[in-house]
């Protein structure tokens, strides 16, 4: 055993009654193997990792209690829980290493990659000449295939891509040949052809070094890629730990037996909703283009732009669902934008139903708003913190005419709220007091108070836990079939898009490579990029 | 949820303000010069509160009393009355000014003291005998009771006459220090708020245009608080002392638009960065019209470092009226707090008491607001309530 934790224990006061983060957990850890920590946010797994690496606030430790057994030799083993501030820091970095989710906030970003691995290796290995610390620098960056590392040790955080970070990251890690290296989420903010290749380069280091991965995720995709064994989160308690087949196949626990049935491949499919290809497209783009300027120097000069979105032809017909998935930065929020002129486009055009509207007056823009409705990714800004939710969902209503007086008004935010499947107690309170799917309900509830026949849905589960997810997603394919909406789901995750849409587009630098029904993209990918990406995505294997 | 969850946002955040000591000291401090301010005619006054002559009962301090008193009552008697309703701030201050407006308007035209006033009168009189019973001012003395006659110069320290209690000294002119001090906190009070609101309000609307539309309005919005951050605030104070004479209101209108360019950084600032919130887009996408979206959606949620730049402001702007004051350039008659450290400089002899309580007046003042301020930094900064 390379790392034993024993009935670990860590309580967060707050206010007045304890919060038990980790409640008495159980696992260990072989040489050479990867351990995926798996739960849904807040179920206590970062603490976890950071308990390990003594890294949590000293009031957390305060309370902590219970073995962390590491050992250090062939018989020596110590107990991290108890160690000396001191010799915990020779611990850190060079027996048991840690990367993180957001690379670019990891990294100091006035120092080069090259001082920052550089000042890891002379702190874990004083012996080494500056050559020979220096050589070790570059074979780390070597092995991560960071390309032209020659050139790249001298460059500044800022001026990687968020996958070179993260190798970056790893390089780090791995300079001082860690026993232990701790992943905490690390291709979370990554791009799914980014983040297999991050994965294949984890395992392959892994062979050759023979470190333990302690990988944490809430991502089953992920964990079906790499994991050796697996452990269940909920609330602070193990509740399952076994082989990553078993996990998957034969989950034992109720709780893994809800996730595994919440992904998104897993749930139930509804009819699909067949329309007609002939039917005239309900909303047609012709040619639309998004350019953002770049201005430089004294008198702002326009000296280059951005395209955003480049000459994009786009037909959804009514009552259909199109999935728009790419990359970030692909431009896919930006035409989502776009098409409700939140943002305007720069040539081109936009028919709604028969209206072109990007020709339409700020005025006549403004009466017509009440067609068509966005959803947001963020469920925490997307709503005004200092307005209760009847305010936020009437005043809209108000300002179109809907309903007679306020009481009629608040009787059909009720309604709302219940569609949504949220209590009717909701109108008074804040946007603080609701959790990230419930603000979700009511981000939903809001779009759907004027009555539009369209709604653009920016990424609006990637920010919920899977089994939040699936509850949102089921309930916007029976808002939709109610009440007929045309939908563009903008997603990056394959799984959503098979689940819930009709048609797919994909969205490469500002372009659109491929559209279709969702089967075909998705089983008999055309385009060279369609087919890398879904490649790359990381799928539960059944 | 628990119950300290459910209220709105800027309950939690005076919540957190108050609850530190320094913004509690500073909150009851300015709060005890309000009242003082609002009741000033019965606090210091010459003129009895109430008298019996032959039987029948008279206020003499009533019938002198100013409209600027009664308006001051009757803006303090309408909050009191406002505070407790359940309205939305903005409903509330709509209906606060109304009453104000009219209140004014009434007042100045009811209310006309007698032009001649004797301040020995009464005093004469009950030596004479001539009431029952008389009931004063705890400081029975206005506070331009001028009481030159009594000895060289009029100057008394603190309680040093057996016959009249002068708990602050007198003045060269023989008034009474406290009583010029009471009525002087009106001016602080005043000039620190109405300069500051005047500033705000500028601030706000310029902020606001220049963030939401930026580009160009936002360029020529720079170039305009260019201009006036050039504008050096004495100096232009001085040379319309100059050329339009002393007036309070011009000392007010003047501190006002001079700094309202600092307000207007901060607003602009958040409304930057609020365009770009989810929240906002939404609005937008709701065709709200802008009116809503600028004051109801973007405002509430950007005014936290105005407010805190506000009460800087106010101290600030109660320095401005106090360094014209003792510079000599302040109000003629009038008692003002900077006007009374300038006598104490002016006479022959140094005198500690005409320096000592004026200024500690200056000092407590504005450490108080300082006191707010920070505590109301403290409260929004977003950094320090996480941790919390």
């Amino acid at each position: 055993m390379l790392l034993s934790v024993k009935q670990l224990k860590i309580w967060f006061r707050n206010s007045d009654q304890p919060i038990k983060a980790v409640d008495d957990i159980h696992f260990e850890i072989d040489r050479g193997e990867t351990f995926c920590l798996v739960g849904e946010s807040g179920s206590g797994k970062s603490i976890t990792a950071l308990s390990i690496m003594r890294l949590l606030p000293q009031v957390a430790l305060d309370t902590q209690s219970g073995e962390i057994l590491f050992q250090t030799g062939e018989e020596e083993v110590i107990d991290l829980a108890s160690l000396a501030e001191v010799e915990m820091r020779q611990v850190r970095g060079g027996r048991i290493a840690m990367i993180f989710q957001e690379p670019m906030s990891s990294l100091n970003p006035v120092f080069t990659i090259g001082e920052q691995i550089l000042e890891a290796v002379k702190l874990h290995f004083p012996k080494l000449t500056e050559s020979q610390a220096w050589e070790r620098v570059m074979h780390s960056l070597h092995e991560v295939q960071l390309p032209d590392p020659e050139t790249r040790v001298h460059s500044y955080p800022h001026q990687l891509s968020g996958g070179q970070r993260q190798r970056v990251m790893i390089a780090m890690a791995m300079a001082c040949e860690p026993d232990l290296l701790i992943a905490d989420e690390p291709t979370t903010a990554l791009d799914v052809t980014v983040q297999g290749e991050i994965l294949r380069l984890m395992k392959a280091l892994q062979q050759r070094t023979g470190m333990a991965i302690l990988f944490i995720t809430h991502d089953f995709g992920v964990v079906s890629k790499i994991a050796d064994r697996v452990a269940v989160m909920q609330r602070g308690k193990l509740v399952e730990v076994g082989e990553t087949r078993q996990i998957i196949h034969r989950p034992v626990h109720q709780y893994t037996q809800s996730l595994i049935a919440a992904l998104p491949e897993n749930l139930a499919r509804s009819q699909s909703h067949q329309t007609l290809n002939d039917q005239p497209p309900f909303i047609k783009l012709s040619q639309l283009e998004i350019h953002f300027p770049v201005r430089k120097g004294l008198f702002r000069r326009v000296v280059d732009k951005v395209r955003a979105v480049d000459g994009v032809d786009l037909d959804i017909s009514k009552g259909q669902i199109l999935a728009l998935v790419g990359e970030s930065g692909s431009g896919k929020t930006t035409l989502g934008r776009g098409i409700l002129r939140l943002t305007e486009p720069t040539s081109g055009e936009v028919v709604f139903d028969n209206t072109d509207i990007t020709n339409l007056s700020r005025s006549q823009l403004r009466r017509f708003r009440h067609n068509m409705q966005i959803i947001f990714q963020d469920p925490i800004s997307s709503l005004n913190p200092r307005l209760s939710i009847a305010s936020i969902l009437t005043e809209p209503m108000k300002v179109h005419g809907m309903g007679e007086s306020r009481e009629e008004r608040l009787e059909l935010a009720r309604e709302l709220l219940q569609q949504v499947q949220m209590e009717e107690a909701a109108l008074w309170r804040y946007p603080h007091e609701f959790s990230g799917g419930q603000r979700q309900r009511i981000g939903i509830a809001r779009a759907l108070s004027l009555k539009p026949s369209f709604i653009v849905c920016d990424e609006i589960t990637s920010a919920l836990d899977v089994s939040v997810q699936a509850e949102i997603l089921k309930m916007l394919l029976e808002l939709r079939r109610l009440y007929n909406l045309t939908l563009l789901f903008i997603t990056h995750n394959i799984g959503v898009v098979e689940y819930v849409s009709d048609r797919t587009a994909v969205m490469y630098r500002g372009k659109i490579v491929e559209q279709g029904f969702t089967a075909d993209i998705v089983n008999r990918p055309q385009h060279a990029y369609t087919q890398q990406l879904i490649s790359a995505v990381p799928r539960v294997v059944f | 949820m628990s119950k300290c969850q459910r209220q709105n946002y800027w309950r939690r955040i005076l919540g957190h303000t108050f609850i530190r000591w320094g913004a509690r000291l500073g909150l009851v401090w300015v709060g005890i010069l309000s009242l003082i301010s609002v009741f000033a005619p019965f606090l210091a006054s010459s003129f009895p509160l109430l008298l019996s002559e032959q039987g029948e009962w008279y206020s003499p301090a009533m019938v002198y009393l100013q409209p600027m008193d009664v308006l001051l009552l009757i803006a303090f008697v309408s909050l009191l009355i406002l505070l407790p309703w359940h309205l939305t701030l903005a409903r509330k201050l709509m209906i606060f000014l109304a009453l104000l407006g009219g209140g004014g308007l009434a007042t100045y035209m009811v209310i006309s003291p007698p032009k001649l006033v004797i301040y020995e009168q009464y005093r004469v009189a009950e030596q004479q005998g001539a009431y029952d019973w008389v009931i004063y001012a705890p400081i029975p003395y206005s506070p331009k009771d001028y009481q030159r006659d009594r000895g060289d110069t009029g100057l008394e320290a603190p309680l040093s006459q057996q016959q009249r209690h002068h708990w602050f000294g007198t003045e060269q002119n023989g008034a009474d220090v406290l009583s010029r001090m009471i009525y002087a906190s009106r001016i602080a009070l005043g000039i620190g708020f109405i300069a500051t609101s005047i500033a705000m309000v500028i601030g706000v609307i310029v902020g606001g245009l220049m963030g939401y539309f930026s580009g160009v309005v936002d360029i020529l919005g720079m170039r305009l608080m260019e201009v006036f951050e050039a504008v050096p605030t004495l100096f232009l104070l001085l040379t319309f002392v100059a050329f339009f004479g002393r007036s309070l209101y011009i000392m007010m209108v003047i501190i006002g638009i001079t700094s309202w360019p600092g307000y207007a950084r901060y607003v602009r600032a958040e409304f930057l960065r609020l365009r770009k919130q989810d929240f906002v887009q939404a609005a937008e996408a709701a065709g709200l019209p802008l009116f809503s979206i600028l004051f109801r959606h973007m405002l509430p949620n950007g005014m936290g470092p105005v407010l805190v730049a506000a009460s800087f402001g106010v101290a600030s702007a109660i320095l401005a009226e106090a360094t014209l004051s003792f510079l000599g350039l302040g109000l003629v008659d009038d008692p003002s707090w900077g006007e009374m450290l300038n006598q104490a400089v002016q006479s022959s002899r140094f005198n500690w008491w005409m320096a000592a309580f004026p200024g500690g007046a200056i000092f407590l003042t504005v450490f108080a607001y300082n006191l707010i301020g920070e505590s109301l930094r403290d409260a929004i900064d977003p950094y320090l309530s996480k941790s919390n």
